[in-house]
Order: C-alpha cells, then sequence, then structure tokens
C-alpha cells in the first residue's frame, strides 16, 4: 500500500517559498505526473517526497505513515534523476547491484534483482559494461533498472526523458508506461513535457509558481481547464485566447471578437455566463477547432466564421498550422495539408463553438467550470 | 572540473542488442580492451597471493576463475570473487598442481636428456619426438584442466578425463595461446630492464586471460554447454 498523501506541503528558503501549502492524494499504484514550467516547484515537491529536500511545513504520509522527517532510505522509495547519475567507474551490474549491497542483501537475492530488472529492461547484455559505452536510452534504462531492484512502493522519476532525442523520448514514454503496468507500483513523474503528462499519465497535476492550478485527467484537463494558465499550457499549438464581449441573443449568449458574434453554445450553463452579459472576458478555442470547411457533424448553429489574415503557414505533414491574425490578436489554426492559403492573404475560417472556454479577465478563472 | 564531468558523463555510442558477436582475435581485442583495468589489478592480485610460493596453484586457478568470467562477458566483483575462488580451490589446485608440475618435470627432463643422447644416437629422436608431444599434450591438458575445474565441480577422474578430451579436439587454440605466454615472457627478457613493469602489470593476467580465451572454447563443448554461453546466465559459475 503506497498512496500518498500532501497537506499545506510547502518549501522554503530562508524568505522565499517556492512551494506554497501544497494538497495532494495520490492513490496506490497511480500514476501521477507533475508538470508546469520551469522553477513551479514540481522538481522541489518531488525532492521533499524522496527526503531530498527537508519539508518546510505541512505533512507528507507514504502508506498512511508521517515520512516528514524519515530518512530517504526509509521511505521505501526510488529515484530516477534526469541525468541518470550512474557511477561512472562502476559495470551497469554494480551501478544497479549497489543500492542492495549498502543494504547488506544476500548476494543470491541481489542477483536475482539485477537480472530480473535487465531482463524487463532488456538490458541483459549491458551488464557488464561501463556507462561511458552506454547511449543516452540505455542509460536511462540502466536508471531505471537501479531503481525497480530495490523493489520499491514508490518511483520518483525527476524528467527522466530529457536528455533524450525526440525519437527515443517517445520509445521510452511507452516503456515507462508499460512498466508502470507491470510494477503495479506507484510513480510520480515530474516534466515541463506537456505530452509526456499527456500520454502517461493518470492524473496531471499543473503547477504554477509553487501552487497547484489543477489535478485531473490529461483529457478532462484538455475539456476542462479551470484557468487560462492550464488552458494554454495544455495543447499545442496553445489555446488560442480571445477578448470578447458577451451580449444577450435569444436564449442563449454570444461572444463578440473583433465585430463578430460567435454563438455559445447552448450546453453551456447559462446561469454562469449571465453574470458576464455586457462584460468582457476571454474566449478560449483550440486551434484544432478552426476549420476551413463547416464539418458535416457539428450542429450549424456551434459554427461561427472567422475571417483573419494569414501570417505564416507550417506545414507539419498531417496538417498545417495556420498563424494569423484577427482583430489585432494572433491566432493559431490547425487546418488540413490540402488548405494553403496565401500569406497575407485574409482566410475565413469557420470557429466550432461547441469546446469553447471561457475565462474571467481578472481571475483568468473559467467561468463554466 | 567541468571537463572531467564530461568526460564522465559524456553518452557513449549505445550497443546494439542484436549486433553480431565478434569472434576470435577481434573478440580477444574487444575483451582487452574492456578489461585492461581489470587485468592490471588482477595481476597484482595474484603477485600478492602467490608471494607464499605454496599458495601459487590456488593463485594461478583464482586467476583462471576470474578471467572465464572475463571472457564469458560477466559482472566480477574482482577482489571478492578472486578471494573466494583462492580459497575454494586451494586443496584441489594444490593437488591438481603437484601432479601436473610433476608430469611437467618429467616431460622437460626426458626431452632435455633425449637431446643430449641424440646428439650421439640419432635413434633417440624418435623418443625425444615422443617426449615433446608427450609434454606438448600435458601442457595443454593442464591449461584445460584448470578451466573445467573453475567452471564446473567434477569428480578428479571426470574433470582429468575431460581436459584430455578437450586437449585432443582442440589443441591449436590453446597452443596459441601457450605461444603468446611464451613470447610475453620472451618480450620480457629481451627488452630487460625496460620491460621490468610487465610482470608486475599484466604478464601474468594477460597470459591467463589468453589460456583462457583460447581453451574455453574446448571446455564449453566437453562440458556440452551450448556453443555460445548466455552471459550472466544463473548457472553461468
Amino acid at each position: 500500500m503506497a498512496s500518498i498523501s500532501l497537506k499545506e506541503l510547502n518549501k522554503s528558503y530562508g524568505a522565499l517559498t517556492v512551494v506554497h501549502d501544497i494538497d495532494l492524494e495520490i492513490a496506490d499504484k497511480e500514476f501521477i505526473i507533475l508538470v508546469g514550467p520551469s522553477g513551479c516547484g514540481k522538481s522541489t515537491t518531488l525532492r521533499m517526497i524522496a527526503g531530498l529536500e527537508e519539508i518546510s511545513g505541512g505533512e507528507l504520509k507514504i502508506g498512511g505513515d508521517v515520512m516528514n522527517d524519515v530518512p530517504s532510505k526509509d521511505r521505501d522509495i526510488a529515484m530516477v534523476f534526469q541525468n541518470y547519475a550512474l557511477y561512472p567507474h562502476m559495470t551497469v551490474y554494480k551501478n544497479m547491484a549497489f543500492g542492495l549491497q549498502l543494504r547488506k542483501v544476500s548476494r543470491d537475492y541481489i542477483d536475482a534483482q539485477v537480472q530480473d530488472a535487465a531482463r524487463i529492461l532488456d538490458i541483459s547484455h549491458l551488464l557488464n559494461r561501463k556507462p561511458k559505452a552506454l547511449s543516452g536510452g540505455q542509460r536511462q534504462r540502466v536508471a531505471l533498472g537501479r531503481a525497480m531492484v530495490r523493489n520499491p512502493a514508490v518511483f520518483l522519476l525527476d524528467e527522466p526523458l530529457s536528455n533524450l532525442d525526440a525519437k527515443l523520448r517517445g520509445t521510452m514514454r511507452s516503456e515507462i508506461t508499460k512498466l508502470h503496468k507491470r510494477l503495479n507500483a506507484t510513480f510520480i513523474y515530474v516534466t515541463h513535457d506537456q505530452v509526456e503528462a499527456m500520454t502517461m499519465a493518470d492524473r496531471i497535476v499543473v503547477m504554477k509558481d509553487g501552487h497547484i492550478q489543477q489535478v485531473d485527467t490529461p483529457q478532462n484537463l484538455y475539456d476542462r481547464p479551470v484557468n487560462m494558465f492550464v488552458a494554454g499550457f495544455i495543447g499545442a499549438p496553445q489555446m488560442n485566447m480571445l477578448p470578447s464581449t458577451i451580449l444577450r441573443r435569444g436564449e442563449g449568449y454570444v461572444a463578440v471578437f473583433d465585430g463578430r458574434e460567435l454563438p455559445l453554445p447552448a450546453h453551456f450553463d447559462q446561469n454562469r455566463i449571465a453574470p458576464y452579459e455586457g462584460r468582457e472576458l476571454v474566449l478560449g478555442i483550440r486551434p484544432e477547432n478552426f476549420h476551413e470547411l463547416p464539418p458535416a457533424d457539428i450542429a450549424p448553429e456551434n459554427l461561427a466564421p472567422l475571417k483573419a489574415v494569414v501570417e505564416l503557414a507550417e506545414p507539419m505533414g498531417s496538417e498545417v498550422h495556420l498563424n494569423m491574425v484577427a482583430g489585432g490578436r494572433n491566432l493559431i489554426a490547425r487546418v488540413s495539408p490540402r488548405y494553403r492559403p496565401d500569406i497575407g492573404e485574409e482566410a475565413t475560417l469557420v470557429a466550432d463553438m461547441t469546446n469553447a472556454q471561457l475565462f474571467d479577465k481578472e481571475t483568468e478563472r473559467s467561468i463554466l467550470y | 572540473m567541468q571537463w572531467l564531468r564530461e568526460m564522465w558523463t559524456r553518452e557513449g555510442p549505445g550497443i546494439p542488442k542484436d549486433a553480431p558477436k565478434k569472434t576470435g582475435l577481434a573478440l580477444f581485442a574487444e575483451i582487452l580492451v574492456r578489461e585492461w583495468w581489470e587485468m592490471v589489478k588482477l595481476n597484482i592480485l595474484f603477485i600478492l597471493a602467490s608471494l607464499l610460493v605454496v599458495t601459487l596453484p590456488a593463485a594461478l586457478v583464482a586467476m583462471a576463475r576470474v578471467s572465464v568470467t572475463f571472457v564469458e562477458d560477466r559482472n566480477t566483483y574482482l577482489l571478492r570473487d578472486f578471494t573466494e575462488a583462492f580459497l575454494r580451490y586451494f586443496w584441489r589446485a594444490t593437488a591438481w598442481g603437484l601432479v601436473l608440475a610433476g608430469g611437467l618435470a618429467i616431460g622437460i627432463h626426458a626431452i632435455v636428456a633425449y637431446t643430449a643422447g641424440a646428439r650421439d644416437n640419432l635413434l633417440l629422436s624418435v623418443p625425444l619426438a615422443i617426449a615433446l608431444v608427450a609434454t606438448a599434450f600435458v601442457t595443454v591438458l593442464a591449461c584445460h584442466l584448470i578451466i573445467l575445474m573453475v567452471m564446473r565441480d567434477l569428480p578428479a577422474s571426470r574433470l582429468l578425463r575431460l581436459a584430455a578430451l578437450a586437449s585432443i579436439i582442440r589443441p591449436l587454440p590453446a597452443l596459441a595461446a601457450l605461444a603468446f605466454v611464451a613470447s610475453l615472457w620472451l618480450a620480457h627478457i629481451l627488452f630487460y630492464p625496460v620491460s621490468v613493469f610487465m610482470p608486475a602489470t599484466f604478464n601474468f593476467s594477460l597470459g591467463m586471460f589468453a589460456v583462457v580465451f583460447g581453451a574455453h572454447r574446448a571446455a564449453v563443448m566437453v562440458l556440452e554447454l551450448p556453443p555460445y554461453r548466455k552471459p550472466h546466465a544463473r548457472n553461468a559459475s
């Protein structure tokens, strides 16, 4: 049982507080990812869980036991670092076995653990090699293996894929996900890469400036961001934020942007929108919700034309990212690769409002959730 | 210090899992490059362990035990494995050492005696040739016997039989290894005193590694192991 509970956990360096009263419940065997920009406190939070940073305030529980003052080695955790932290003078086998040797575990047990971990990670052929001969991906596997042999209840991974090239990162992402399912342990993973977070996590914790912004499943974070930061951070290219004015039209409301009325879908909670009538708020539309032609599967009342001047077209192979300007705001649209408007041309796109977001301009919080 | 850190942490080229395994001299060179520092340490361990002379056979066998792990590409904890092997094989190694040294002494004595006699009587060149072949065979047999002893726990009679069998089916690699050993010592003698460091650093361990490398395949064959033993197999010791 390795559930983890953080209650009002904070970390200060003198007068500077870098983690502010974090509350978080992590279930046993959950794969949770802390994501956020550099300096948001995600690594510090992980290091507090690991016991590598002293906890300034609050309470940390692992498996129901308070761990604030328990030494790192007694927390039944294993950590994988960004730079792998392998001992360069030891072979892979010795690197993996070292932690168990310090615990005075029997030689047969160590050997069995190392061989099993090597088999799972497909590094049996590397056991007698030194780290200097290994590629980044192989080193990363060794670092994972070193964590695995300890058979910990909780794995802590601090940006483990940051040093790998894009292709290898993709491979290792899926391998770590499979490993989590296989090991049935709790994984806490820190990254600034939202693709890693979206593809691997059971739940994602989005952090900013030492505060948790939102904790939810990847899809919910994408579909129902609670504020503009989360909406902007999750999704690539990021969500378009358009300052708009809410007006009532018949039974519903419209958002007026650049002189055009964009209808707000009927399924939006009208009671939440009503207080903003006549006021300015921020309308969020994801790039993929712009289309060159009206999609057949979207109700026509949720579609609205929008004119924008094309500044740049970035062909991505399967799609084209159009960088455009409308109403003095930059927009990005993901459209079909067959649609290639000329640079400088005023293109008319269709905005699908079904999944639009509305944010309070002052608080930046979603008014829908 | 940054450059030093870079030297340690810089990524290597990686080791493809399905890369074809090197063979022959290429494999010999690869292992040598990989394990050269371990061999230097092993050489020093051997010298220390054999200082008492009576411990020489056990030190030799312990060195063979470690060299087998080099050849089989298995992890080794040098001091621990050497010490364990030294203690474990001490009596067996001493007994076999006496027997084999006795055999070699007889062979060498016969060669010297028949060589002297053959100068006067050409007919003695026949027993001289037999003595030469027999001594060479005993030497090759000794190599295989030591390797087999550290690869499997076998009764003395079976060990001798398998060593003889290995010496018959693949004598040339072991002879080549012995020639390499001889060349190491010849170089030491020829370039003395410049070469004074050679025995202290690598002559013993490199020589034993060469012998193990040469005799290992035959040992695997007579033990009926898969031709290419999987490294790190649980039962690989």
